[in-house]
């Protein structure tokens, strides 16, 4: 598949919708990038989300949070990297990816690489693969709500990425 | 320079050489036996020879051989491209025998570990202590108290002799020959090590040391050790590594192999400090069994490349596996460290924490592995990698990989990268500290947490050898 490239000169936020491969270059100074994506993988799908953040400007700020939940027998997997190139000082970029396991044949995987070559950075990323923990249930449930109701108001938080 | 900063006319750069101070070497004159350089299979025969070794073990190693000039140097991670493998000496025998005594060592290997206070630490603190120089052992003990306990702490070659059965058992088949290029090489031309036999129900209180010296200049050491902890038996297993500084580069390639029984306890710590020439590149893995705990420990400060990720198979319900992990890379150096760890039973938990410091251009990275396998539900891991960057040549990357076939699992990962922040100085310096001492209080704090796992003589040892490192290093 070919990526998606852009290159980003002024601040936006981009919402991405579809799997696929993505590459965002940060050229401009003062630009800041937000990027969300909710995906949900059911059945025996296999989704697979690459996305390369590349800060080659200083004083930028990119923010990524990719969500995902999956069901069934499906496979999701989220590959993500930040790189920052040398002499980009005060560069800030965060990378989270979340993944909710709803099944037990369920399967993921979670890549988030960082490759910084700068000094002035604060740079983290953070990635999480698990299942509903069952006292989240529990709380739900004892009020009176079913485990199928529960569930999907869980998910349905979980993929309401802010 | 922060505006802030104290000014100060210091014009003397030490050279490299003078900030190592285990740079000296001794003639190799006295040898009993140097292997030409270059790698064939009549060199491997040649070390099968000095050693006397059984059949099973020449095959092991012929096979090895083979798999070795068939497989490719890896195309991720550090440059490997500079290693001379021609130039090598594959073998380098010091002396025929192994001494009982520091007494019967020869004078010139005595006075080097007496420099690194090997057998001051040994008479205190110690519960055994191998001396490992070039390509063989020319020194052990075992205090008697383990000994009579049914302890076992003997070089590689003493292990394949005296308990063949024990370890035609285990030897190979936790990282067999094939298992990577590196694995293939030390299978191939391994000499020296340790064999460690902790009997069921064994607690060795004061550490195992093995100290691996290389002396001679294009030196190539391949030590092999393997540890068995029995049920319920609990030991911790040190190293500690240095080298001459030669312009000429070696290469120290080891196979740690490490078997932890039901209810077992292993720790394993390394201090590597290897001279800039040394190519490290290391493979490291544990197999826990139920309710058994691994512990790795990993200070890396030294070498010009490593390449070093200790891993844990959780294979027992309940087993337990931590990585604590240090880099620092200075000029020219690149640490590729991390650890692998695979979940494959239910109630498995795991840790990895991961600290590294660049500085003067130099380069560390954090590779590692989490796999949760479909039947490890209810399994937990959490890894933590920070790095501090020193100035703005550095580099620090961070390449995780998190893979989950199970549910009801927790995994996490968290990294973050940063530098000293001016504000952290300005707080410490408005309270009337200079800059060099701020720094190496943030770095002290840094690092902090996981010097304090570590057996007090190598903390100690530890925050020395950090405030050598970071001496003139602000710019």
């Amino acid at each position: 598949m070919i990526p998606v490239a852009q290159t980003i000169t002024t601040s936006q936020e981009v919402v991405l919708t579809k799997p696929g491969k993505y590459e965002f270059s940060i050229t401009k100074p003062g630009v800041e990038l937000s990027i969300s994506g909710s995906f949900r993988a059911a059945g025996s799908e296999s989704k697979k989300v690459s996305i390369i953040i590349r800060h080659q400007a200083p004083h930028t700020i990119a923010k990524t949070k990719l969500h995902g939940v999956v069901s069934d027998k499906a496979f999701l997997s989220f590959w993500g990297k930040i790189q920052i190139d040398p002499e980009c000082p005060d560069t800030n970029s965060f990378l989270t990816e979340r993944i909710l396991l709803l099944s037990p044949t369920a399967r993921a995987e979670a890549v988030p690489e960082l490759e910084i070559l700068t000094d002035d950075v604060k740079c983290s990323h953070a990635a999480s693969i698990s299942s509903i923990p069952e006292e989240q249930l529990f709380y739900l449930m004892s009020r009176g709500l079913s485990r199928k109701k529960a569930e999907g108001l869980i998910v349905a938080g979980f993929l309401g990425v802010e | 320079m922060a505006r802030f900063a104290q000014k100060h006319t210091t014009a003397f750069t030490p050279s490299q050489d003078a900030t190592y101070e285990h740079g000296y070497s001794s003639s190799t004159a006295g040898y009993s036996h140097i292997s030409k350089p270059g790698l064939s299979q009549s060199v491997v025969s040649e070390i099968a020879e000095h050693k006397s070794e059984p059949d099973w073990m020449r095959q092991f190693r012929q096979k090895a051989l083979v798999q070795y000039q068939h497989m490719q140097l890896p195309k991720w991670g550090a440059d490997l491209s500079n290693i001379a493998f021609a130039d090598i000496h594959y073998y380098l025998k010091p002396t025929d025998v192994q001494s009982k005594s520091w007494d019967d060592v020869p004078a010139e290997v005595k006075a080097t570990f007496d420099k690194l206070g090997i057998p001051e630490a040994e008479r205190g603190v110690l519960a055994g202590v191998k001396a490992q120089y070039d390509s063989e052992v020319v020194y052990g003990s075992l205090k008697a108290a383990y000994a009579k306990d049914g302890v076992v702490f003997l070089s590689m070659d003493e292990g394949v002799a005296q308990y063949p059965d024990l370890v035609k058992e285990y030897f190979g088949k936790l990282i067999p020959a094939g298992d990577n290029v590196f694995a293939a090489l030390n299978s191939a031309v391994w000499s020296g090590g340790s064999f460690v036999y902790v009997p069921k129900g064994v607690h060795v209180q004061m550490p195992l040391q093995t100290y691996f010296r290389i002396n001679s200049p294009n030196a190539g050491q391949f030590e092999r050790t393997l540890i068995i902890v029995d049920e319920g038996a609990k030991v911790h297993y040190s190293e500690g590594c240095t080298a001459p500084s030669f312009s000429s580069g070696s290469l120290h390639s080891a196979v740690v192999e490490i078997f932890v029984k039901k209810g077992a306890r292993c720790q394993y710590t390394t201090i590597q400090n290897w001279y800039k020439n040394v190519y490290n590149l290391v493979t490291k893995r544990a197999h826990v069994a139920e309710e058994g705990e691994m512990i790795w420990t990993d200070f890396n400060m030294g070498s010009k490349v490593t390449m070093k990720y200790p891993s844990f198979i959780l294979a027992g319900k309940g087993a337990r596996g931590e990585t604590l992990s240090m880099a620092l890379a200075g000029e020219g150096q690149h640490q590729d460290t991390g650890s692998k760890a695979i979940h494959l039973a239910p109630y498995t938990s795991s840790t990895i924490v991961s600290k590294s410091i660049s500085k003067n251009g130099g380069r560390t990275s954090y590779r590692g592995l989490v796999s949760v396998g479909p039947k490890a539900h209810h399994s937990q891991n959490s890894v933590i990698c920070d790095a501090l960057l020193l100035d703005p040549e550095s580099r620090s990357d961070t390449y995780p990989v998190d893979k989950v076939f199970a549910s009801d699992v927790a995994v996490q990962h968290e990294a973050t990268v940063s530098k000293i922040g001016d504000e952290q100085l300005f707080y410490l310096m408005s309270r009337g500290v200079n800059e060099e001492a701020a720094r190496k209080m943030i770095v002290h704090g840094f690092i902090g947490d996981l010097v304090k796992k570590l057996p007090l003589e190598y903390a100690v040892e530890m925050n020395r050898l950090i405030d050598h490192e970071m001496e003139g290093s602000i710019g």
